[in-house]
């Protein structure tokens, strides 16, 4: 055991913040603002940076235990005949991974918002919810069994809904509250996805009769290997079948977590949520959830994958349709993100798309590349985030400044419109650069971390054959271009040109305390693609394998392996896993590096090259087809087609099914007028009559024959005494009757 | 003539029968209350005849419980007249009824 | 003390006691009756002196004729209730009365004397046994100690109980 006898407080340390953030935070802060703050603010993030370094001590000691993963199990959760799920902790390799991630990125994020919350009247309350999301994101990547995963899933969701709306009572200028509608909007998309994710829990454990992941895969695999079929009471079905099912529906649930199609529509609109939240939540970690999901259920996939069976219909197989989802995201939200103003609302739509790379990476089998790029991601999206949070928090300031001069009651200004913006790079030159960096590492430019984990991805779906890799390459392809152009168009709309509005103009750096965070975030950014360095060449690859040193290259191919690789055990070559080229492939990375940098150059020199002079001046797209195919988004046909239809469907169901049918017919007419009819025969003719009889007519029995006996009852001392005397004399004959007679 | 026990178990007999009588015919509840007393008396005196005629002092030391509980039994008997006359201004026991089933 | 005498006060004594329980039976003055008791217990007292038994005799004389008798008179005095009383068809008349109550103390008297005069104990048929009132307190305190004790407080619950009874209600004082 040993270190990992630790393990239970990763979850403590949360928890602990949680409680005192939740139960007294509050006064500290009521009581005196200034270090009330610092007091809330900064247990929390201890909170987190103990948690993380808790983490750290996880990864060292998988290190020493030769990277075996180890069960810590708290207690027994549920026990009942076969069904059998523990509180029980996985630290293996993919799990401390998503620790670190989660506590790592989550510190740093707890930290800037002990700065970006300043001032606020529920600060506290902003750090309760937070450290709660760290609690479940844990619970969720450190349990061992579906379940707990699920419970961790259903916690973040609310953590989620409760950040987005953490400004619950903001209404805009129509008296809409839209904060309180986006928490709603991705509760409501979430639990989509969750239904799908409890329908893929009911099927696992029906199959394999237990949650927990290692029984479950081994049981899977065993049954692959033996080719038995799957009995469920009456039918049976083969394993494949089976599995494309429950795959199926673990890209339901992803989609709803991670926001793919068609569900991403929540996750732009969550960046209602203060700034450090769309970091943390709505970037580096809940989003990956799904990701984690599919990684952690590779055995499952590849099972399908090798069995070679297809959803009727489609005729494509489950991983191959989670492969296509994830392209078909990333180049669609990519487009949308030429279109929007607010940059958080870039960002957003940035994260959906590069989240569709992951999940086309782990579509594909390549879970190490997808692995990869959620990590460097996570460094580079909060860093974007974060750095957005920076220049909205400037913004205000400067807007701030201008309302002290002269009131301005009917200003309706956005901090976040980036129209508003430009020369932000002179007044807040920390935030410009550490937000550079961010953008070149998300649009893939060498050698920072996004340039490393997107090819890798790009260069599994270039190298495998199969028309589904060819059409995933492509489109991939298509995106990271798309991912370079929006990319340069917010950094030209914001930090370039002149500033078109006086906010602009006196906008300030941000303090310390949040740029610090955005500074680490910014090394991670740069450094983060050396957690998996490929080879540069074939030769050097044999090489290193040969010698079985591979230095500092594929670290995290050969740290996850552990956890990732098990199912590759099974014999006899019948899987053909799909393989990620381990050293540089030089015509992707060349191709897919020409066209980010051609697409930022034309964003920044062509496109918007004399553009943004003034706030109100159009886009130069906006009469482009370009335009319109992505101002038509999901999110329209949703309101305007699935909605209403969704609407009717529900009315249906609901009053003609459910009240009428079910309800008026089944349940009043049948069941319960026969169950009346019933009880009315039991209570007037079995109870009344029969019961009731009986009892009353022994009762009537009694008293007409007690009716008698109490004549004798005279109440008269004498009468008593008398016929104690008879009893004395009656005695006294019997006695003395031998004696005379 | 030899004096038996009998003689004093007769004597016993009959004052208790006297006392029985007065409990069955007189009205007065005191009066019937000190027939009851003679009864008691009359069994003492078996008591202490049979006593005697053993050699056995246990006897005696049953009548000394016996009186024992008569006083406490007259302590609590005349309360129980003194509260009956106190609601219904009577002490005839042909007056009081309220055993009557 | 020859078991002439003894039975010849055994005769007076049992005259006593039975014309004294019918004479009680008879008086329609309940203080009468109270009084014809008295005379009862105290000729079945002389009988206990003849039955070596004087313990007994000092607590029926003590207890019974004195204290017993007393509360009986003391209530009827109280309730005022002499008169209320009327034989369920027997009556008699007072000078009657009078005259065996007369001739029924003379001869206690005589029975008391007979017995004080010649000693204490006579007749029976077995061997008399040590009835001293030292050897009846021995016998209490020693085989009946525990029924003497709940007798203690049988007598203590009497008293209460009586308390209880006999409290006037508030409202009433």
């Amino acid at each position: 055991m040993g270190i990992f006898g630790l393990a239970p407080l990763l979850l403590v340390f949360p928890l602990i913040g949680v409680l005192f953030n939740g139960l007294v935070g509050r006064r500290f802060v009521e009581y005196n603002r200034q270090t009330g703050e610092k007091w809330s603010g900064w247990f929390g993030s201890l909170m987190a940076l103990s948690a993380f370094a808790i983490a750290v001590a996880m990864f060292f000691g998988l290190g020493a235990h030769e990277f075996h993963a180890e069960t810590v199990v708290l207690f027994d959760w549920i026990h009942v005949g076969d069904f059998y799920v523990p509180w029980a902790m996985q630290i293996d390799t993919l799990s401390v991974t998503m620790m670190l991630v989660v506590t790592g990125v989550g510190s740093l994020i707890h930290i800037y918002a002990i700065g970006y919350m300043h001032g606020d009247p529920n600060f506290s309350r902003f750090f309760t919810y937070l450290n709660l999301f760290l609690f479940f994101m844990l619970i969720l990547v450190s349990g061992n069994n579906y379940l707990m995963l699920f419970v961790g899933w259903e916690g973040v969701g609310l953590c989620s809904f409760l950040l987005i709306g953490f400004w619950f009572d903001r209404v805009n200028e129509k008296g809409e509250t839209m904060n309180a509608n986006a928490a709603r909007k991705a509760f409501v998309a979430n639990r989509v996805g969750d239904l799908a994710m409890i329908l893929a829990m009911t099927l696992t454990f029906w199959t394999f009769k237990s949650l927990e992941f290692q029984p479950v895969f081994d049981s899977a695999v065993e049954m692959f290997e033996s080719g038995h079929m799957v009995h469920f009471g009456a039918f049976e079905a083969t394993l494949g079948g089976v599995l494309t099912a429950i795959t199926a529906l673990f890209l339901a649930g992803a989609a709803g977590k991670s926001a793919q199609i068609p569900l991403y529509v929540w996750l732009p609109d969550a960046m209602a949520g203060p700034t450090p939240v769309s970091a943390l939540i709505h970037a580096a970690t809940m989003v990956t959830s799904g990701i984690y999901l599919i990684v952690r259920s590779n055995v499952l996939f590849e099972i399908v994958r090798a069995s070679e069976v297809v959803i009727p219909g489609i005729n494509i197989s489950s991983p191959d349709l989670v492969a296509l989802t994830g392209a078909a995201t990333a180049v669609f939200a990519g487009l949308i993100a030429f279109t929007q103003f607010d940059i958080k609302k870039v960002l957003a739509y940035s994260t959906v798309s590069q989240l569709g790379f992951m999940i086309a990476a782990v579509g594909m089998g390549a879970y190490v590349a997808g692995m990869f790029h959620l990590i460097t991601h996570a460094f580079f999206k909060a860093l974007l985030f974060l750095g957005s949070g920076s220049v909205i928090h400037g913004m205000e300031h400067g807007h701030h400044h201008l309302s002290h001069g002269h009131h301005d009651e009917h200003d309706t200004f956005d901090p976040q419109d980036m129209r508003t913006m430009g020369g932000l790079r002179h007044k807040m030159p920390t935030t410009f650069a550490v937000y550079m960096i961010g953008s070149l590492a998300l649009a893939g430019i060498v050698p920072l971390a996004g340039f490393w984990s997107k090819d890798e991805i790009l260069a599994h779906a270039g190298t495998n054959p199969g028309w589904i890799f060819t059409v995933v390459y492509w489109m991939l392809t298509v995106a990271a271009f798309c991912t370079a152009f929006y990319m340069g168009r917010q950094l030209k709309m914001t930090f370039f040109g002149k500033p078109r509005h006086a906010a602009a103009e006196h906008a300030e750096e941000s303090s310390p305390l949040m740029t610090r965070p955005l500074m680490v975030l910014a090394a991670l950014a740069v450094l983060g693609g050396l957690l998996n360095f490929p080879f540069f060449s074939e030769s050097a690859y044999k090489a290193a394998s040969e010698a079985h040193d591979y230095g500092i290259n594929l670290a995290l191919e050969h740290w996850l392996e552990h956890s990732i690789a098990s199912f590759e055990l099974s014999e006899e070559g019948i899987v053909h896993m799909p393989h990620t080229p381990t050293w540089i492939q030089f015509d992707v990375a060349i191709i897919s590096t020409i066209l980010a940098v051609v697409a930022l150059l034309a964003a920044v020199f062509l496109v918007y090259r004399n553009r943004w002079q003034t706030a109100d001046e159009r886009d130069p797209l906006q009469s482009t087809p370009i335009w319109w195919m992505a101002v038509l988004p999901f999110d329209t046909l949703y309101m305007k087609g699935i909605i209403p239809l969704f609407n009717r469907l529900a009315d249906f169901l609901g009053y003609k099914i459910d009240w009428d049918l079910w309800h008026n017919f089944v349940h009043e007419r049948i069941i319960r007028d026969t169950f009346v009819g019933f009880a009315n025969f039991a209570s007037d003719v079995l109870d009344r009559q029969g019961v009731d009889g009986l009892v009353n007519g022994a009762g009537q029995l009694t008293r007409w024959l007690s009716g008698g006996l109490r004549m004798s009852q005279t109440g008269y001392a004498r009468t008593y005494a008398l016929s104690i005397l008879l009893g004395t004399v009656a005695l006294l004959a019997y006695f003395l009757w031998p004696v005379i007679f | 003539m030899e004096l038996t026990i009998d003689w004093y178990i007769g004597l016993s007999a009959i004052l208790f029968s006297l006392g029985a009588l007065g409990v069955l015919t007189r009205r007065n509840a005191i009066i019937v209350f000190m027939s009851i007393e003679m009864m008691l008396n009359a069994a003492n005196l078996a008591f202490v005849a049979f006593a005697r005629h053993l050699g056995d002092l246990d006897g005696q030391v049953l009548v000394f419980f016996v009186i024992t509980v008569a006083a406490a039994e007259v302590a609590v008997g005349l309360a129980l007249i003194v509260t009956i006359f106190r609601s219904k201004k009577s002490i005839n026991i042909d007056e009081i009824n309220l055993m009557k089933g | 003390m020859g078991s002439g005498s003894v039975f010849i006060v055994f005769i007076l004594m049992a005259l006593v006691s039975v014309s004294a329980a019918v004479m009680m039976l008879l008086s329609k003055n309940a203080v009468h009756s109270a009084l014809w008791l008295v005379l009862n217990f105290t000729a079945i007292a002389v009988l206990y002196v003849v039955l070596n038994a004087p313990f007994i005799a000092m607590v029926q004389i003590t207890v019974y004729a004195g204290a017993i008798m007393v509360l009986f008179l003391f209530v009827i005095m109280l309730l005022g209730a002499e008169q209320l009383q009327g034989i369920s068809g027997v009556h008699g008349t007072e000078r009657y009365h009078r005259a065996v109550a007369f001739v029924l103390v003379a001869l206690l008297v005589v029975g008391f004397g007979v017995v004080i005069f010649n000693g204490g104990t006579g007749g029976g048929e077995t061997a008399v046994i040590d009835a001293s009132p030292v050897a009846l307190g021995l016998r209490l305190f020693e085989a009946y100690v525990l029924p003497f004790e709940v007798t203690g407080i049988l007598l203590l619950a009497a008293i209460i109980g009586v308390a209880v009874f006999t409290r006037r209600k508030k409202k009433e004082a």
